[in-house]
């Protein structure tokens, strides 16, 4: 309960984020997030400074170029905006790293289910593709040509579409034999 | 392609929201009538599948790398509707697990690379594939990415048009259409072209494989 109640408090505040166009304001949530964060407000202001800075750093630079160009840069929107996604950024981060997701999602129990199964599949296979990187790099004398990335590429591709098939059936039977169905109905 | 919080407009997400939402109600509609028990050990493995083909880096002339996004693919081998519940699960993963991509971004990633780009490219493979299978395959792959791009690039761009102050200054993301659609649509042509090469080559070794095994 705890932790749906922490989702939808999560979600207000994004909105609300996105409703709020003044600097103090948004500066004043910033702190609050990483008042709430407490000993891990370094932890979390690094993660959402790394997760934002190519990209708003891109349309930050660009925006300067062209309004230097045309009629002036409106430096309070720069602020505004480099605020506001640092904010819900740090918001996320903040509910990653307090909060349970699958317990979070547990209102639709095929929901969770699915999340639950996705989620242990993809580390799976993250896990695979990994080591698969490994193993070629491992193999190649010098820098990898462009023909043999797309080989490696379309090879583990195919691996991953047989390993899925294989796994959604075995996951179905195992499914079916632990009574999941019938809970269903 | 995808696009943090803070850059769209809740005028924009909201009611996109409200169009995934009907999309998803929907598509799970669709899903359970043909799979029925299947259905959610097939999108949860298919959501593992479309999470581990956007990791496969693609080359570009020039030496860089893109991911793939898989999207036609998806589409073409378990049909659109489970590709783009798929997408969608995997972007609600990448939000609420790892802390990537954007809960705001969210429906408008959905949209226009699950529900546009697997339905774009599984019709254009559908449409092309008793002509020349390989032609449909790169078709498929490349114009699902392409017009994904594109809806992307569109939405962006109209941001200065519905969220700006008085003097015009913008609230959100601050370039319009006339930047927007060359920035975004330009790059992508090369990736349209290499998922679209990627396509082929996987539906190759995916036909060799099974070759081999019925051998």
């Amino acid at each position: 309960m705890k932790d749906r109640i922490a989702l939808l408090v999560y979600l207000v505040a994004v909105v609300a984020a996105t409703l709020v166009h003044a600097i103090p304001v948004l500066a004043l949530a910033i702190a609050l997030v990483m008042l709430l964060a407490w000993r891990d407000a370094r932890k979390i202001a690094r993660r959402a400074l790394l997760a934002i800075v190519v990209f708003n750093l891109m349309i930050s630079v660009s925006y300067m170029v062209i309004a230097l160009i045309q009629d002036g840069i409106a430096w309070d929107y720069l602020v505004l905006m480099n605020l506001r996604v640092f904010l819900i950024t740090s918001m996320t981060f903040l509910f990653v790293e307090r909060v349970n997701p699958f317990n979070a999602l547990a209102f639709s129990p095929s929901l969770s289910y699915l999340l639950t199964l996705a989620y242990t599949q993809l580390l799976t296979f993250r896990r695979i593709y990994h080591d698969m990187r490994l193993a070629l790099t491992s193999r190649s004398l010098g820098r990898l040509r462009m023909k043999q990335l797309y080989r490696h590429g379309a090879a583990s591709g195919s691996f991953f579409v047989e390993k899925a098939l294989s796994n959604a059936s075995e996951s179905a039977q195992a499914m079916r034999s632990r009574g999941f169905f019938n809970d269903q109905v | 392609m995808h696009i943090p919080d803070g850059f769209l407009s809740p005028q924009t997400y909201l009611p996109l929201y409200a169009v995934a939402g009907v999309a998803w109600a929907v598509g799970m509609r669709r899903i359970r009538s043909a799979l029925d028990e299947r259905t959610i050990p097939l999108l949860a493995v298919v959501t593992a599948l479309a999470f581990v083909l956007s990791m496969i880096a693609v080359p570009l002339p020039g030496g860089t790398t893109v991911h793939a996004t898989g999207i036609g693919l998806l589409a073409i081998l378990f049909g659109p509707w489970v590709a783009f519940m798929s997408l969608s699960l995997v972007f609600l993963m990448q939000a609420l697990l790892f802390g990537d991509g954007g809960i705001t971004a969210l429906p408008l990633n959905a949209l226009a690379m699950g529900l546009a780009g697997s339905f774009t490219g599984y019709g254009v493979y559908k449409l092309l594939h008793q002509w020349h299978a390989p032609t449909a395959l790169f078709a498929g792959a490349a114009t699902a990415v392409l017009l994904a791009a594109l809806i992307v690039a569109l939405v962006l761009g109209i941001q200065p048009l519905i969220a700006s102050r008085a003097d015009g200054t913008p609230l959100f993301f601050p370039f319009g259409l006339a930047i927007t659609l060359p920035a975004v649509m330009l790059p992508h042509l090369a990736v349209a072209a290499a998922e679209g090469v990627l396509t082929v080559m996987l539906f190759r070794f995916l036909v060799r494989f099974r070759e081999v095994r019925t051998a």
